[in-house]
């Protein structure tokens, strides 16, 4: 990795270690992801993906016990989750959470008013959020419901999805957001992600599966295997491990195994 | 205005403050008589198995004197001391206040279109007056007797203000009527009653509300009793919403006689207090009686509440459902007791009881006790109880949303409650509960 890549990189992962309970799951990752590029990280279930994605944006139960993190050139380590939220990070969550009796137009509101650091006006948030769900295919009572509760695994992703769009984000992780969908959601999702793409948004697209790469296009493919990354390489390397699997690639090392 | 405060609780106290309400003969016996049992009955102790959890041997009982004022109206809203104004619960309308001061002084006000209608909202003690049969066939006498334990007889022996609420045969009113006890004077015992009689198929909604001075240097006693007796076919909404400062200590029973075919909605909204014991007791009497019982709760620092349900089943075809919920912060202790008693002829009754509590911090603690006495055989009967901390899952989702952490328990706490809230179809008292614990979050 060179130095002029390191200071271009909106996100810069170098040699992270990282580890839940005392046990390391993470075997040192170097990661550059610069703005306008999309990054996606595959790797069998157990290799570390999940881990990394939480690392990232800083929960409490990950912890770093070597190497770093850094945002538009900043240490991530001191900062809590809403620091990096406001510092441009967004995580889209592989299995977002329920918050009972708590509607997702009230959460959004306080969410992106967080974000902004500022209140947005009432009706110019209610604006965007409602052009922004139709361009997610989602109905206006959506915004009634509370956040997550009863919702199914397609609206569930798509919230995900909606929150990045309002949050803007400058670097997006999507962890397993393919994961539970029918086709049809999940070229919803991929549509919503595609129409964020931009020179301003680096994303990292955490995946076990080829088939969403068919839809959001990466412009590098990692491979993750036993907390480490074995392979880099461009979009082929998505299509050689369809062909070949994570074994074929990874050699020895990629069992595969679950944790 | 000099205050004729008394000694201590005391039978001098008693006939002082039977002297300054000018009291009728039969009110002053039924005080005498129950000072006697007061006299007769010790104050409980965790030896009792009711109060093993909530132990009040630190309180110095005769530290707090009861106030012996004769009543005096205040003739003009405005004449109400400001800070009391600046709390009265905020309603788009209302139909009717009642202001009872801790030194005697009154305020009450009603739609003249309703007291024409023969609606009747006073003070307690003009209604010992204004509507002597009323007063007199219910006044602990009937829902709450002073031998129903110490603190009862303590109030049916001191008792003084309050309010009493009369609406006739099939009278409505749409806009709720407001109760305000305000406690100002240090160390004031006060004994506030409500009396809420609703003749046949006649609807209101009463919202009685406690308040003091916040803070916890303000220390002060209430030892409330409130008496519900909603008619065949009414429909009666009683909130109580207790905002009392942190050095306060507050004992009240509630009770409830449902007759046939009667809606009924309680909300008990406990915000404030240093300790609070508030027993509320349902008692469906008639057949196709139909109560909900819920209970919002938070505590902080150093606060200790206890709340105890009755959800009593006399008559067959009745319903109770009952919802509390219990928010702790710090070192905040709370106890939940609920009893589900179900008699032999109330066959087809459907009793529901659920408490959950959410704990902010590993320093709270909360109890939850349910109790259940079934004695028909055809009947439905759900109970359940949660005690749990803040999901730390929920919390790093909100935060990774951008919410700092205070923002984020807020969100949780007010997601926790909405339950609640929800089935409160009265804003102005949502805001402000929304409002008071938002606060509450901060300090």
């Amino acid at each position: 990795m060179t130095t002029e890549v390191a200071t271009k990189a909106a996100l810069m992962i170098e040699d992270l270690r990282v580890a839940i309970e005392g046990k390391e799951i993470l075997h040192g990752v170097d990661l550059a992801v610069r703005k306008g590029e999309v990054h996606a990280l595959m790797g069998p279930n157990g290799s570390g993906k999940s881990t990394l994605a939480s690392t990232l944006m800083g929960h409490p139960r990950y912890e770093i016990t070597g190497g770093r993190v850094l945002l538009n050139g900043e240490d991530l380590a001191e900062l809590s989750a809403d620091e990096r939220a406001k510092k441009g990070l967004f995580l889209a969550f592989q299995y977002p959470v329920a918050v009972p009796g708590v509607t997702m137009v009230n959460f959004l509101r306080l969410a992106v008013n967080g974000v902004r650091g500022q209140d947005v006006p009432v009706a110019q948030f209610r604006k965007q959020l409602l052009e922004t769900m139709k361009l997610l295919s989602m109905d206006e009572s959506f915004a009634r419901r509370y956040v997550n509760e009863g919702f199914s695994g397609g609206e569930k992703k798509r919230a995900e999805i909606l929150q990045m769009a309002l949050l803007k984000p400058q670097v997006a992780v999507l962890d397993e957001t393919d994961s539970g969908l029918d086709i049809d959601a999940l070229k919803i999702v991929a549509n919503g992600v595609n129409r964020l793409l931009g020179p301003d948004l680096g994303v990292l697209v955490i995946t076990h599966y080829q088939r969403l790469l068919n839809y959001i296009q990466p412009h590098f493919v990692h491979v993750m295997v036993d907390g480490r990354i074995v392979r880099s390489g461009g979009s082929e390397l998505a299509l050689e491990l369809e062909a070949e699997g994570y074994d074929g690639i990874a050699g020895k090392n990629g069992s595969g195994k679950e944790q | 205005m000099t205050l004729q405060q008394t000694t201590g609780l005391s039978r001098a106290a008693v006939e002082a403050v039977a002297r300054a309400s000018a009291d009728p003969d039969w009110l002053r016996a039924r005080r005498l008589e129950a000072w006697a049992a007061c006299e007769q009955t010790p104050f409980p102790t965790v030896q009792d198995e009711d109060w093993r959890r909530t132990d009040i041997s630190g309180i110095d009982f005769d530290a707090f004197a009861p106030v012996a004022a004769p009543p005096q109206a205040v003739a003009r809203f405005a004449d109400l001391p400001a800070a009391l104004r600046g709390v009265l619960a905020e309603e788009s309308g209302r139909a009717g206040l009642v202001v009872q001061l801790d030194d005697g002084r009154y305020y009450v006000e009603l739609d003249p279109a309703l007291a024409a209608k023969g609606v009747v909202l006073t003070t307690l003690a003009q209604g010992v007056r204004a509507l002597p049969q009323v007063v007199r066939g219910h006044l602990m006498t009937r829902a709450v007797r002073p031998s129903a334990s110490k603190f009862a007889a303590l109030h049916g022996a001191l008792w003084s203000g309050g309010a009493l609420l009369y609406v006739p045969p099939g009278v409505t009113i749409e806009q709720p009527i407001l109760s305000v006890t305000w406690l100002a004077t240090p160390q004031v015992a006060l004994f506030p009653h409500a009396l809420v009689v609703l003749d046949s198929a006649a609807s209101a909604t009463f919202i009685d509300q406690q308040v003091s001075p916040p803070g916890e240097r303000f220390a002060a006693l209430s030892v409330g009793v409130v008496e519900l007796f909603p008619g065949p076919g009414s429909n009666l909404r009683y909130v109580t919403l207790s905002e009392l400062g942190r050095g306060v200590y507050a004992f009240n029973h509630q009770q409830t006689i449902a007759e046939r075919d009667v809606q009924l909605n309680l909300l008990a909204v406990g915000l404030g207090g240093r300790l609070t014991r508030q027993h509320v007791e349902t008692s469906l009497v008639g057949p196709g009686a139909n109560a909900e019982m819920l209970g919002l709760v938070f505590a902080a620092a150093d606060q200790h509440v206890d709340y105890d349900t009755v959800q009593e089943h006399v008559a067959g075809h009745t319903t109770s459902d009952l919802l509390y919920k219990t928010a702790l912060r710090h070192n905040a202790r709370s106890v939940y007791s609920g009893l589900i008693r179900i008699h032999k002829d109330a066959q087809r009754s459907d009793a529901y009881q659920a408490n959950r509590n959410l704990l902010l911090s590993d320093e709270a603690r909360a109890d939850s006790i349910p109790k259940l006495e079934i004695e028909a055989n055809d009947v439905r009967c759900t109970h359940g109880a949660t005690i749990g901390p803040v999901d730390e899952e929920q919390l790093f989702y909100l935060m990774a949303r951008g919410l700092d952490r205070v923002h984020a328990e807020e969100l949780i706490v007010e997601g926790f409650f909405h339950e609640v809230t929800d089935r409160i179809p009265l804003e102005g008292i949502r805001e402000r509960i929304a409002a008071t614990i938002a606060q509450r979050l901060r300090e």
